[in-house]
């Protein structure tokens, strides 16, 4: 019971339970992609400055996964001890909405799963921002999940938002940072997978990286791969991410510019 | 560079002393954003765009932005109620929708906000409508707002997105079998819901001797009084509420709000429903 929200039944409400009848074109991977191939990723609406409080901000959307990011700061830091050439802080945050995901999450608990993205989008950005030349502030990412199709395609998702964000926001960066997802379905390297194939694959991982400088700044691997196939799907990632995702953020960073 | 050179001027002065600044366009016949006194934003609605959920909307009143999704569960009915589904309407205002807000457990507006919403909401859907078994198995509507852009008068847009979700909402149809406990659903099939009343809202501030019209977020803390006037489709009054002190003189400033907003009200119906 939480006082501050308007509550629902005193007793806990679950979800519908449907019908167990022949459910057709329950999707394997032995179906395969049809609207794309294994190596190609959703098309990515990227807008940003949608968000006109916040000092920058970014709007992504790739097929189902939308993601809003908007960025405060840099605004001086509390409670931090003084020091002469001390960097700023950069805190981010992830707020999923509770209709993300197919089940409604429980209001007021923060889910653990939210904190685990924030500290990965968080890796992936910190080392692209030139936080020495802020002594003394902080930085304040925000993000919030409108609708979540595949977990790490989503981190990808939001930290591509973030960077756009925080270049929007004018903040001095060594490089804009991309990221891509990719699972290993039945020995084979999936790039951006949905919900239904990250159920499905091995493993997957999500890689950042900074084209600008050729350098990873994050990679997260969940489920099991051998090295090999990791570094199979890292490079797969990181070629994808070079070549086509970094041009997009460019552009879209380019034409907010230019109005 | 004389104009950046204005523009950063103009905005220095704002930030410094917002009331003069705003004065000034007062006298002037003008808001700051263009507008005159009585005018409103644009609105756009959007439905359906979140397919995780049953129902949803994304509502933009100029630039405050309100995403609203239906989600539909099972629950037993309360004992005393056993005839009664639940509508569990709540609004967010996470920190990344204006400096204003911080993160953590909803704020104090957020609870005001909320809990405006769901006295104006128990008008649309009959809670009766809600019920599968009575006594036994009821539908729990849980409607779940979240601001995405903060910029002035959120209750309107949060109402008319709450609206539009529920609109949006389809259910699944049960099934229910006789000498079955259990209630399955329709994977195929859906039902809309019952809506009885389609509730708008139109809000006001008074700044000085001035009738504003959907203030923005700048507005908002330089208003003396603000008045929100919920209508229905027949233009009959759902809500009122005033908070803050009328126009000085003979002027009843609460009937020239619901005599404005009843226009509005036809013109919108029009352009979004």
């Amino acid at each position: 019971m939480d006082r501050r929200r308007i509550n629902g039944p005193t007793e806990d409400s679950f979800g519908p339970v449907f019908e167990a009848d022949e459910v057709e074109g329950i999707w394997t991977p032995a179906d395969g992609r049809k609207d794309r191939g294994l190596l190609d990723i959703r098309p990515i609406f990227l807008q940003p400055g949608l968000i006109s409080q916040a000092n920058g901000s970014a709007y992504i959307e790739t097929q189902k996964t939308k993601i809003a990011c908007a960025v405060y700061g840099p605004r001086q830091s509390k409670n931090t001890a003084y020091s002469e050439t001390g960097p700023a802080q950069c805190g981010s945050q992830v707020h999923p909405i509770l209709m993300s995901t197919p089940t409604r999450a429980s209001a007021s608990l923060q889910d653990a799963e939210d904190r685990s993205v924030a500290v990965a989008i968080h890796q992936a950005l910190v080392s692209s921002v030139r936080l020495e030349l802020l002594p003394k502030s902080t930085i304040d990412v925000f993000i919030t999940i409108i609708e979540c199709d595949g977990l790490e395609s989503c981190v990808a998702a939001g930290s591509i938002a973030a960077s756009t964000a925080l270049a929007d926001a004018g903040i001095e960066l060594f490089g804009l940072v991309v990221s891509c997802a990719a699972s290993l379905v039945e020995n084979q390297v999936w790039l951006d997978p949905t919900e239904d194939e990250e159920r499905v694959s091995a493993g997957t991982i999500v890689l950042s990286c900074l084209p600008a400088l050729n350098k990873i700044t994050n990679v997260w691997q969940t489920g099991q791969m051998p090295a090999l196939d990791v570094l199979r799907c890292m490079e797969a990632c990181q070629q994808k991410a070079t070549a086509e995702i970094h041009s997009i953020v460019a552009q879209a960073l380019l034409e907010n510019a230019k109005i | 560079m004389a104009s950046d050179d204005d523009a950063l001027k103009a905005a220095v002065f704002q930030r410094l002393h917002p009331r003069t600044y705003l004065d000034r366009f007062v006298a002037e016949k003008y808001r700051p954003d263009g507008r005159q006194f009585d005018g409103w934003r644009d609105v756009s609605v959007n439905v359906g765009s979140i397919s995780t959920a049953d129902g949803s909307a994304l509502v933009r009143l100029g630039e405050t932005t309100i995403v609203c999704g239906v989600k539909a569960e099972f629950a037993e009915p309360e004992l005393d109620a056993p005839d009664a589904g639940f509508l569990v309407p709540n609004v967010d205002l996470p920190a990344l929708c204006s400096p204003k807000f911080k993160p953590g457990p909803p704020s104090d507006e957020a609870q005001v906000l909320s809990d405006r919403l769901n006295e104006v909401l128990s008008t649309t859907i009959p809670l009766s409508s809600l019920v599968i078994k009575p006594g036994k198995l009821v539908w729990v509507l849980y409607v779940d707002a979240t601001c995405i852009n903060y910029d002035g008068n959120v209750f309107d847009a949060a109402l008319l997105a709450m609206v539009a979700a529920l609109r949006n909402t389809k259910l699944p149809k049960p099934i229910i079998r006789e000498n079955d406990e259990h209630v399955v659903c329709s994977r195929t099939e859906t039902i809309p819901l019952q809506i009885a009343k389609t509730p708008i809202s139109m809000s006001f501030g008074v700044f000085d001797t001035t009738l504003l019209a959907d203030p923005t977020a700048f507005e908002e803390p330089l208003l003396d009084t603000t008045i929100s006037v919920v209508l229905d489709e027949q233009n009959s009054l759902v809500a009122v509420s005033q908070l803050g002190p009328g126009l000085p003189g003979d002027e009843d400033v609460l009937s020239t709000c619901i005599s404005a907003a009843k226009q509005r009200r036809v013109s919108l119906e029009k352009q979004i429903l």
